[in-house]
């Protein structure tokens, strides 16, 4: 009897016991946080070389999300396969966020203790990365390249954009420029010339206004809550009325300049006074109101047409044989002529490739991101738009009339103003814009409002 | 004689009385350490940190520095977050005023003998079990303004086009009928579960005493179900308060900051301008909010409680 007691006694004590050890042991394996320590950049093979190893490829391609993204989906899937044939000991595993978030992703995972490889970002937001300090800096590696190999990328103001105190943090995939797409058969149903679509922005309003007629719209733009309405519409018309976005001396917002009160009438106009936009350009996604909408045939001209749509224009018919490009290319049912606004008020970016501080294959990741920009690799990139390599340029494919306005309007191409504060920025005038639009606000006293509540957190940052 | 003081001192200090009490009281304790030690990683030291958080600023990159109440007066000086405040309100009392009294018909018709009460039962559930995401994406293709099956029926009814979600007033409401849609099978079956427990005896009662179907729901049927009521509402308020996912994925708050609702602005600082501070002071106003309803709620709902 005593012994069972004492069985018994003992029983309760170990499980108490090892129930404590066990909380003791999950508290402590809970409270160790995972370090954001860089592994030290090298420009040489790690020794897991040797074994397989896995990296990640952070990408944005959704084949349901648009019309251009099966494509891109397609070749992602195609370049994998590719390099893994070609790299047995590295795997690569994609890993899919949208487009506007794959930046805030690499940000928040790097703070977080998520490991990335390869990942796609955004030039508006490179200085953002450096801030944090989420991208390796890629310069030990660049300086083995060739010279001439250097060359053929740093023209572009997109790797400019990825230098940031001389440090290259990414490397850009392309030319990401915008024009206005038309439909020429409608041209020609409103008596206008589709061998010459107008030139200045007069000429454009005069288009727009006959060609809008019925379930047709003249001239397609979009306002929604997005990165692309500062992008691709606001900007571009405050630029083209002399203002700029933000002072980088005093580090302030001064979008409700006069240049800024112009541009946002200009937009307001389309939509209330002339009626040749939409009202239902204030919502929706870009890739909605732009592309969608012009392939359905709902606009007959498509303002912020992107070079990564190429593709599309293709699949439908509306151009030949230029994607991939070829000398042979013609327009069709739709050309696209160079956005009609100043020289240099139009914006020009591209996707980058980084790798993430957080890698643990530095070396494998930047093998796989050479393979990607490798000439071959690039040219049937859909999203790459345009050639990012200048030698690519001079290559008969490109030297079609379509093509080269599209050089055209790259080379008229600007960034958007190096804050790293852009995101909050390109928030502030979309909500700005849509305010003006939906609430009929005066333009005025509305930008300034807008422009001291940002400046009133951001000055001076 | 000792008083009853020296006695109880004296047994206090009796050397083993602690280790007798730990003996006897240990077990218990001890199987409530691992649900204190949860709720406190889980509940408190988030809660704290938040607090925390909101008196501080802190860049990413860069190391914090306490900046006291500055976070709440940037916040507090904002057209912009009183506007917040402001559709955060306006938001919740048109999902309340929306899903409760359709929570409450569907709950009368799940708990009654009709047949297919079940299958009605099912089909209701199914809004609560789709992700806010999902049916936020579900809404915005219904209401698209050039292949939604909603704005295209309307615009074929009336002959005028519905923006949804450009026109603020519509706005409002598209993201009012989407939460009502996803709260109201909670609400119906903490309703349901209330009016299953009433007696059958006390509607006969009140029937002869001659109530007819008003006067049975106002006196025998909303009195039994108020505690039902009250949980049910509380919890529809704390989630519509913090609602984030929903609405951005609708409207990213828009147009302008007219369905920009509280969550969705902590949601964009915290996630997309990672102004961590500014969150957590938002954060903190939201539990604030939270607390003054349920003190309300207490207040109005437990009002004649125990009579």
């Amino acid at each position: 009897m005593a012994e069972q007691r004492v069985v018994r006694r003992l029983s309760r004590r170990d499980f108490m016991r090892f129930s404590s050890l066990g909380l003791v042991a999950l508290g402590l394996g809970g409270c160790v946080m995972p370090t954001a320590v860089a592994p030290a950049a090298s420009p040489q093979p790690s020794p897991a070389l040797k074994k397989p190893v896995t990296i990640k490829w952070a990408h944005y391609f959704d084949p349901l999300q648009s019309p251009a993204q099966k494509f891109n989906y397609a070749w992602m899937e195609r370049m994998v396969a590719t390099f893994e044939e070609k790299y047995p000991e590295i795997n690569v595993e994609p890993e899919y966020f949208d487009w506007d978030k794959i930046d805030n992703r690499s940000i928040l995972d790097y703070e977080a203790g998520i490991k990335h490889d390869v990942m796609f970002g955004s030039p508006q937001l490179m200085a953002k990365h450096f801030q944090v300090g989420d991208y390796i800096d890629l310069t030990p590696y660049i300086k083995q390249w060739p010279e001439d190999e250097v060359k053929d990328f740093s023209w572009s103001p997109v790797w400019a954009s990825a230098r940031q105190d001389d440090v290259q943090i990414g490397v850009p995939t392309g030319v990401h420029t915008r024009s206005v797409a038309y439909r020429r058969d409608m041209f020609k149903e409103a008596g206008l010339d589709p061998d010459t679509p107008p030139k200045t922005w007069d000429e454009c309003l005069e288009a727009a206004k006959a060609l809008t007629k019925g379930d047709v719209w003249g001239l397609g733009m979009y306002f929604g809550p997005s990165r692309a309405t500062i992008e691709l519409y606001f900007a571009p018309f405050v630029w083209h009325f002399g203002g700029e976005l933000w002072d980088p001396a005093t580090k302030k917002a001064t979008f409700a300049s006069e240049a800024g009160v112009k541009a946002a009438q200009v937009i307001y106009d389309l939509v209330y006074t002339h009626k040749v936009t939409p009202e239902s350009a204030i919502g929706g996604t870009y890739d909605d109101a732009i592309l969608a909408s012009f392939l359905a045939g709902r606009l007959a001209m498509g303002w912020g047409f992107g070079s990564y749509w190429i593709v599309s224009l293709e699949e439908k018919g509306f151009i030949k044989n230029c994607f991939p490009a070829k000398a042979e290319c013609t327009e069709e049912t739709a050309g696209v002529m160079v956005t009609p606004t100043a020289p240099g008020a139009q914006f020009t970016n591209a996707w980058t490739l980084s790798i993430h501080k957080l890698s643990e294959h530095p070396a494998e990741a930047f093998k796989f991101l050479e393979f990607l920009i490798a000439p071959e690799n690039l040219y049937d990139f859909p999203d790459a738009g345009l050639p990012a390599r200048l030698s690519l340029w001079s290559k008969a494919e490109f030297q079609s009339s379509f093509y080269q306005k599209w050089l055209e309007a790259a080379r008229k191409g600007r960034p958007m103003p190096p804050t790293v504060h852009y995101p909050e920025l390109a928030d502030t005038t979309a909500a700005c814009l849509q305010e003006i639009l939906v609430n009929k606000a005066p333009i005025a006293e509305t930008l300034k409002k807008f422009e001291d509540e940002w400046n009133a957190k951001y000055a001076g940052a | 004689m000792p008083s009853t003081l020296e006695r109880s001192t004296a047994f206090t200090r009796r050397p083993g009385w602690s280790l007798y009490l730990w003996r006897r009281y240990r077990l218990p304790y001890l199987l409530l350490l691992p649900v204190v030690l949860l709720l406190l990683l889980f509940l408190a030291w988030p809660l704290a940190s938040v607090f925390y958080f909101s008196l501080r600023r802190t860049p990413l990159g860069e190391p914090s520095q306490f900046v006291g109440l500055d976070n709440f007066a940037l916040l507090f000086r904002e057209a912009r977050f009183l506007g917040n405040i402001l559709a955060s309100l306006q938001y919740l009392v048109g999902v309340l005023g929306l899903s409760v009294p359709v929570a409450y018909l569907a709950a009368v018709l799940i708990s009654s003998k009709v047949r297919g009460a079940g299958a009605f039962r099912t089909l209701f559930l199914l809004p609560w079990i789709i992700a806010p995401v999902v049916s936020a994406i579900l809404f915005r293709t219904m209401v698209d303004p050039y292949t939604g099956p909603v704005a295209r029926a309307l615009e074929t009814l009336t002959g005028r086009k519905y923006l949804f979600l450009v026109n603020p007033q519509l706005a409002v409401i598209t993201i009012i009928v989407h939460s009502a849609w996803r709260s109201f099978p909670l609400e119906m079956l903490l309703i349901a579960a209330g009016l299953t427990s009433i007696p059958q005896e006390l509607y006969d009662s009140a029937k002869v005493d001659g109530a007819g179907g008003w006067a049975q729901f106002r006196y025998v049927t909303l009195p039994l179900t108020k505690n039902q009521l009250f949980v049910a509402v509380l919890l529809i308020t704390i989630w519509t308060l913090q609602d984030a996912e929903g609405v951005y994925s609708l409207t990213q708050g828009g147009p302008g900051y007219t369905t920009e609702v509280v969550g969705v602005r902590l949601f964009k600082e915290a996630f997309i301008y990672f102004n961590v501070g500014i969150a957590a002071a938002i954060g903190v106003v939201l539990i604030a909010l939270s607390v003054l309803f349920m003190v309300f709620y207490l207040r109005v709902l437990g009002a004649g409680e125990g009579q």
